[in-house]
């Protein structure tokens, strides 16, 4: 028997397809800040205590700090006592670094993005990219008070992008030549401060040995890391014990310990006689020692991330191992490692803090020397001194992770 | 290509051939020739050891009881005899394991230019000669993770002829592909065949047997049942376990 | 079928320049040698240098009067230095322990909050993250030393917090508890006996949700019943522990427990520090728990508190291990940089000891064994901890 529907209610019109929900401002507060009864309660407290917190840190920050320590003391910062008037090595450098680092970087905008005419032209992007740094010029600039400055921060912006307009207009058979051309360029730098009357690197102090000793430990770490992992992974008994020993042995200790020991007892492992390397060398040994171990266990990670199969073709087809390993898996090993070496490479710029234990200037120390200088002893600026290092730091810190950030999602979708 | 052998022998003979893994005997005193020019086909349940038994052969593998002789050369610890076999030796794997940070021509020149000691040009031009071989020589440029599975695999034969081998061996080279590219692969190992490769190919496809293997054998459990024809397998094959595979087979 | 191949090349037993077994011994052979050449030539300089400078390579300084004293403990000048290093030691593993657990909770609340569909806890939680995370932790402990801890009022103007908190820059005193009468045994006892029954009554409760289903609310029983018996017991053994609040005198202040100014700075810094990491962390793991797992959970009707509690949560933790024992693991070595703001933790005291004139080789062998003793026992419970917590696969 069949249904009677004639007392059904009449089907409801079904509502035409709205359009996607775009959140009106109203509706957005709603959803995300006050959607129940919980919630809105976190919200007003959160609210009040967030809006506390910013008015004492802005009074701070605008009102009650005295920046005159840091006003005076800009260049100690930056490069401790290095005598002035050979600072236009340092601005040589500078400048020389940015030129060439621009066109490199301008070398691989070309290569992400080849056919997007429009991306060559955009100064959005860039400048997005390096918001901390743009801050870092204008707080210094704020600090310094000075043209000069100004003028000498805003041609180093400008250099690097020349070198960037330059870099996008180089071929991709030059994409080769750029990249030496920088590693030269980097050569060059070290030597203008250092060479001819220059002032040797045991020497540098501030901000400027803070970068020496993090360039100059991740650099010279990476060979004795990545041979450690391969060491680690090894088949030879010997060899894989050996690298475990190492790699255990310093992850177990703390950096300061490493510290103290090139410090106090470095010189007596050199034969009787021999000259005591300079502070600055004993802690960058003890950095690399330190780091190396690290680097390690991040490029054994990548070297898992080889499977096995890889090997096996390149054995089928005849290569030595060594060919094997150099040619088929250590690209493809540190290729997937780079997201996390720059994370290692952050560690170690925050880490150089600790060469102050051995009394070294780097720029944490040299904070802290502020508040000795007779001008300022007893005033208790230390919250503005220190402020400033920390700031410094921050900035550094801020903006190679957030680039390590940009390249794992790069690495993740690119065809290489 | 290959090229005529030096002796007048077998191509390959294993002998007796013996390996543990551990407390498993993968493979129980297996003796094969194999003829120049010839294609043999080895099948074989899952476990029955036909992989590691080519695996043996360019030594991915080491066996650990009887002889293995590659072409006059025989497979020992001596590591210039090792070094010999591998570069007369051609693998494909399952996987294709191409190098996916290198392009397909680097794919392909790699092993000549750093094995033979090719210099560049000469060896893009073998190179491009196999890859028109394969039909592909369009895809030179790209890489491996642009390309279709067939397209690889393809490669990754390219790549093993571009070093002049005497013997191709292939270890299911068609079980990762989807239907629709397995015959793009088999129409390349046929050509390969017809040309005078001596070839191993451990394979289900019974079609690619019909057409081309001289021999064919049959392995289970780590021993060689049963060698023959093609005909002899599929009209009247003597062993029951040769039987009972076939039938699960066909 | 054996054929006797005309194997006329090359076989029987290779050179062994060319046997691979043997490459293989000789490579091993040529690198730990000469591993062990260079260790042995850098060790002999030691040897030598030591000699030459007088320096002792035994261990006999440890018995050796101190010749410092150690602040905020009882340890004396005339005390042997082993029993400064013991003190370090106990410093090092209160500052880290206090750490760790301080940096838990502050690194969980923040890093669920940073999850928050609440956008301003959210953005509030982020902010935090990336403000400390990218400074370094040396640099946020000797802010909080001295901008922060020796800026604070003196103990004549020191703020009070409910009585139970007192704040100066010479430090900080809470509020404790110690025994007052004789009640006290029985009372720890009682308290023994409170756990089992709680404990009972959980059981029996779980018991009864696997029989009928009813919701058990054992915690709610468990810990009702704990604290009906402590309360019951307490009393009866009349009230034998009092609280001892600190007292505000003329020069000090008396009761409670004092913490140092360099240790509030210390462990403030450090945990500090390490929660941001720890947020990170636990929002990394909470996010790696895939979306299908929650699709599942959802679609089986389940709300959104069982769906973290039985569903994300459990799969998160085994996530998290690992990289939380790296981050315990950090805090307890930056605990070295005591150094810095005189904390008498070990590495502080070792430094100590060996400028009144300790041999440092020794000194600081020691000093590195102590901290590799404090990573083996983290990492060997991490590993336990993963063993049982790992899926079962077949």
């Amino acid at each position: 028997m069949a249904t009677d529907t004639s007392t059904l209610e009449p089907l409801p019109i079904p509502e035409p397809d709205r359009p996607a929900y775009r959140a009106k401002p109203k509706d957005w507060v709603r959803e995300n800040l006050f959607s129940g009864p919980v919630n809105s309660i976190v919200t007003i407290v959160g609210a009040l205590v967030i809006a506390f917190l910013a008015y004492r840190a802005l009074r701070f920050l605008f009102v009650t700090a005295r920046w005159e320590a840091v006003h005076v003391n800009l260049t100690n910062y930056m490069v401790g006592g290095f005598p002035r008037d050979e600072l236009w090595r340092l601005w040589a450098a500078v400048y020389l670094l940015t030129l060439l680092g621009g066109m490199r970087w301008g070398v691989s905008v070309h290569r992400t993005r080849p056919t997007d005419g429009r991306a060559e032209a955009s100064w959005r992007a860039p400048l997005r990219r390096f918001w901390p740094f743009i801050v870092f010029a204008l707080v210094v600039v704020g600090l310094s008070a000075s043209p000069v400055t100004a003028a000498a921060l805003l041609g180093v912006g400008m250099t690097a992008f020349i070198g960037r307009v330059a870099g996008i207009r180089v071929p991709p058979r030059g994409v080769r030549w750029v990249t030496i051309l920088f590693i030269l360029g980097c050569v060059a730098a070290f030597e203008v401060m250092v060479a001819f009357g220059g002032v040797p690197y045991p020497d540098w102090r501030g901000l400027m040995l803070t970068l020496f000793l993090s360039l100059g430990g991740i650099l010279l770490s990476f060979p004795l890391g990545v041979l450690l992992a391969l060491g680690r992974r090894s088949t030879f008994p010997a060899i894989r014990a050996l690298s475990v020993a190492y790699i255990e042995l310093i992850r177990g200790v703390p950096l300061i310990t490493l510290l103290f020991m090139a410090f106090l007892v470095l010189g007596f492992f050199l034969p009787p006689g021999t000259q005591t390397p300079s502070l600055v060398a004993r802690a960058l040994i003890a950095f690399v020692l330190f780091t190396a171990a690290y680097v390690a266990e991040v490029v054994r990670g990548g070297l898992q991330a080889v499977p096995n199969e890889q090997v096996e073709a390149a054995q089928a087809l005849g290569l030595s191992p060594v060919k094997i390993t150099a040619l088929i898996v250590l690209p493809q090993a540190l290729r997937a490692v780079i997201p996390a070496m720059v994370g290692q490479f952050i560690s170690l710029f925050k880490d150089t803090s600790l060469a102050a234990s051995i009394g070294l200037a780097e720029l944490l120390r040299v904070a802290e020397q502020i508040n000795g200088q007779p001008r300022f002893t007893g005033h208790g600026l230390q919250a503005e001194t220190l402020g400033f290092a920390a700031f410094v730091f921050w900035v550094g810190a801020y903006w190679m992770s957030k680039t390590s950030q940009r390249l794992e999602k790069r690495l993740g979708v690119g065809e290489r | 290509m290959s090229e005529t052998g030096t002796s007048a022998g077998p191509m390959i003979v294993c002998e007796r051939v013996g390996k543990w893994f551990g407390d498993f005997q993968a493979l129980k005193t297996v003796d094969l020739e194999v003829d120049r020019q010839e294609v043999v086909v080895v099948m074989g349940p899952s476990g029955s050891g036909k992989s590691t038994l080519i695996r043996c052969i360019n030594r991915l593998e080491k066996h650990d009881a009887g002889r293995i002789v590659v072409d006059g050369i025989e497979m020992s610890d001596d590591l210039r005899n090792i070094q010999e076999i591998r570069r007369e030796v051609g693998m494909v794997f399952q996987q294709f394991n191409l190098f996916p940070h290198l392009t397909v021509l680097e794919n392909v020149t790699l092993a000549p230019r750093q094995v033979r000691h090719k210099p560049k040009r000469e060896a893009e031009e073998i190179a491009m000669l196999q890859l028109e071989r394969v039909q592909i020589p369009e895809q030179a440029l790209k890489y491996p993770g642009q390309l279709s599975g067939g397209q690889q695999q393809r490669v990754a034969i390219a790549r093993a002829l571009a070093m002049q081998p005497k013997v191709m061996l292939f270890d299911e080279p068609t079980s990762a592909l989807d239907p629709e590219m397995i015959k793009e692969v088999l129409d390349a190992m046929l050509e390969l065949a017809r040309s005078g490769m001596t070839m191993i190919v451990v394979t289900h496809e019974m079609g690619f047997a019909r057409e081309v293997a001289g021999r064919m054998v049959f392995m289970d459990d780590g021993q060689v049942v049963e060698i023959g024809t093609p005909e002899h397998f599929f009209t009247n094959p003597r062993e029951e376990r040769t039987k009972k595979f076939l039938s699960q087979i066909l | 079928m054996g054929v006797e191949a005309p194997a006329y090349r090359r076989s029987g037993r290779p050179p062994p320049w060319r046997d691979v077994r043997m490459l293989r011994l000789l490579f091993q052979i040529v690198v730990v040698g000469g591993v062990v050449v260079i260790g042995l030539w850098l060790f002999g300089n030691l040897a030598t240098n030591l000699d030459r400078q007088g320096i002792r390579t035994d261990f006999d300084y440890l018995d050796r009067s101190a010749g410092f004293a150690i602040a905020g403990s009882d340890f004396k000048s005339s005390d042997p230095v082993w029993r400064a290093l013991v003190v370090g030691v106990k410093n090092t593993a209160i500052v880290s322990g206090a750490g760790i657990l301080l940096a838990s909770i502050l690194g969980v609340v923040i890093g669920v909050s940073r999850l928050s569909p609440n956008w301003l806890i959210a953005r509030a939680a982020s902010l935090y993250v990336e403000a400390v995370r990218n400074i370094p932790v040396l640099v946020i402990i000797i802010f909080m030393y001295i901008a922060v801890i020796l800026k604070l009022p003196s103990i004549g103007n020191a703020s009070e917090l409910f009585g139970i908190l007192v704040i100066s820059n010479s430090g900080l005193v809470v509020a404790s508890v110690e025994a007052a009468g004789g009640g006290a045994p029985l009372f720890a006892a009682s308290l023994a006996v409170a756990a089992v029954v709680a404990v009972v009554v959980l059981i029996r409760r779980t018991r009864r949700f696997d029989r009928t289903g009813q919701p058990h609310h054992r915690v709610l029983w468990g810990a009702g019943t704990f604290l009906i018996i402590a309360v019951v017991a307490f009393v009866a053994t009349g009230t034998p522990v009092a609280m001892s609040l600190p007292q505000r005198q003329e020069f000090g202040v008396t009761g409670g427990i004092r913490m140092s100014p360099e240790f509030a700075a210390l462990l403030a810094g450090l945990f500090i520090y390490t929660a941001s990491h720890i947020a990170e962390i636990v929002r990394g793991s909470i996010l790696a728990v895939s979306r299908g797992q929650s699709e599942a959970a959802r679609a089986l009707g389940l709300t959104e508190f069982q769906r973290y509690r039985f569903v994300v949560l459990p799969q998160a933790l085994r996530i998290m291990i690992p990289p939380l024992a790296n981050q315990y693991l950090n805090l307890t070595k930056n605990s070295s940089l005591a150094v810095f703001i005189a904390y008498p933790e070990i590495t502080r005291i070792t430094r100590i000891a060996i400028g009144q004139g300790n041999p440092a080789p020794q000194g600081i062998l020691i000093l590195m064994g102590i901290y590799l003793f404090f990573s083996l026992t983290i990492s060997a419970i991490t590993n336990l901890v993963n063993r049982r917590l790992t899926y079962v696969t077949s």
